[in-house]
């Protein structure tokens, strides 16, 4: 309510003076036209990346280290890391002795394709084969931001229970894999990694879904054929 | 909250417009959200909100049309509605992406959709007039 005594402008339009304008523009269409970028310049180069997603403590890091080792003798592999704050992960990965390009997001929830295009400048693409880009630790906004990696990868654990498909279903409606990790630990946690595999197929049945145990080694040459293969 | 990136990407077309089209004010902003998409309209709103105050874009309004999921199916050809998983712990239906007619793998073909459809402005022939809020007259 208006102050006693205050006087307030008002401004009234008769709806012949309104308009509309149509303007089909797509908001995400700045970071999609980057993504194409990337993957062109990827492509050119031979190069084939992969977009490893998926909540803190899926065990995203543990698994790409893993890949590099069993890769890297083979050919070039280079490893982007998207994190919020630290470089944690990068300095982990960088003892594999292969390029790591650490992107902090400075507390943005999600990389882009804006910012892997930077890291592809940062590095060179020569020798490469593979880059695995590690997203920031969320199962909810990098869906919507493609980077222009080939296929995306979402990782979850036993350990984060048994409903985190159900819980980020549009996570796994845009991706062609997903790793179910620590499955070691699924009868500590009375986690049914069948029925996340269910889970999984009920949402898109044509997924690869590949369960591992980065600690015992299962699965690992699986997703490393699977995505050599794509 | 990739709510506010696409907040701000649409602010940021909005105040292009304006610039190009100063004698037009803009009172609302429509876009479309697709279902498969999982973006959150009540967020996209606050955000949208946030950042217009002290623009000249504030005081307008976003209005969201929800663009429902279509899905065809390469391997029986069903085109239309996707199917939806019922009963998923204790929220909404999910659509999913697998074919309701032969159970296989289908692709969205709508409800992808994160985008600008029109914006409604006012010519700037405004008639000015001063008086007591509420009170109606012009």
């Amino acid at each position: 309510m208006a102050q006693p005594g205050a006087v307030q402008v008002t401004l009234e339009a008769s709806p012949d003076e309104i308009y509309d304008i149509e303007l089909e523009h797509s908001l995400l269409e700045a970071n999609e036209k980057l993504a194409v970028e990337n993957r062109a310049l990827l492509d050119k180069k031979g190069i084939t990346a992969i977009d490893f997603m998926g909540a803190i403590g899926s065990g995203k890091t543990t698994l790409i280290t893993k890949l590099v080792g069993k890769l890297k003798d083979k050919f070039g592999v280079a490893v982007f890391n998207g994190d919020a704050t630290t470089s944690n992960d990068a300095d982990a990965i960088s003892q594999q002795n292969v390029p790591v390009v650490q992107i902090a997001t400075i507390n943005g929830c999600h990389l882009d394709a804006n910012l892997v295009g930077k890291g592809l400048k940062r590095i060179d693409l020569e020798n490469l084969k593979m880059i695995f880009i590690e997203n920031i630790g969320n199962l909810i906004c990098p869906a919507e931001f493609p980077l222009g990696s080939k296929a995306r990868v979402v990782v979850v654990s036993v350990t984060e229970g048994p409903w985190m498909v159900r819980k980020h279903p549009h996570m796994f409606l845009g991706s062609q894999v997903v790793v179910i990790n620590k499955i070691d630990l699924a009868d500590a946690m009375e986690v049914s990694v069948e029925q996340l595999i269910n889970d999984v197929h009920q949402l898109k049945p044509d997924i690869k879904v590949i369960p591992t145990s980065c600690k015992n080694g299962i699965g690992l040459d699986e997703v490393a054929e699977t995505l050599l293969a794509i | 909250m990739h709510e506010f990136s696409i907040a701000s990407g649409l602010v940021e077309k909005l105040l292009d417009f304006a610039e190009k089209n100063p004698d037009r004010k803009i009172v609302e902003v429509r876009v479309a959200i697709g279902e498969f998409t999982q973006i959150e309209e009540e967020q996209l709103s606050f955000c949208y909100e946030s950042i217009i105050t002290e623009m000249p874009l504030a005081g307008s309004r976003l209005s969201i049309e929800e663009v429902p999921g279509k899905v065809a199916c390469p391997h029986c050809f069903y085109r239309g509605a996707p199917k939806y998983w019922e009963g998923v712990l204790s929220g909404a239906p999910v659509a999913t992406l697998q074919c309701p007619n032969c159970g296989k793998a289908a692709e969205a073909i709508e409800g992808n959709e994160c985008a600008i459809r029109s914006i409604r402005y006012r010519a700037n022939e405004l008639k000015f007039h001063s008086d007591c809020q509420g009170s109606g007259q012009s």
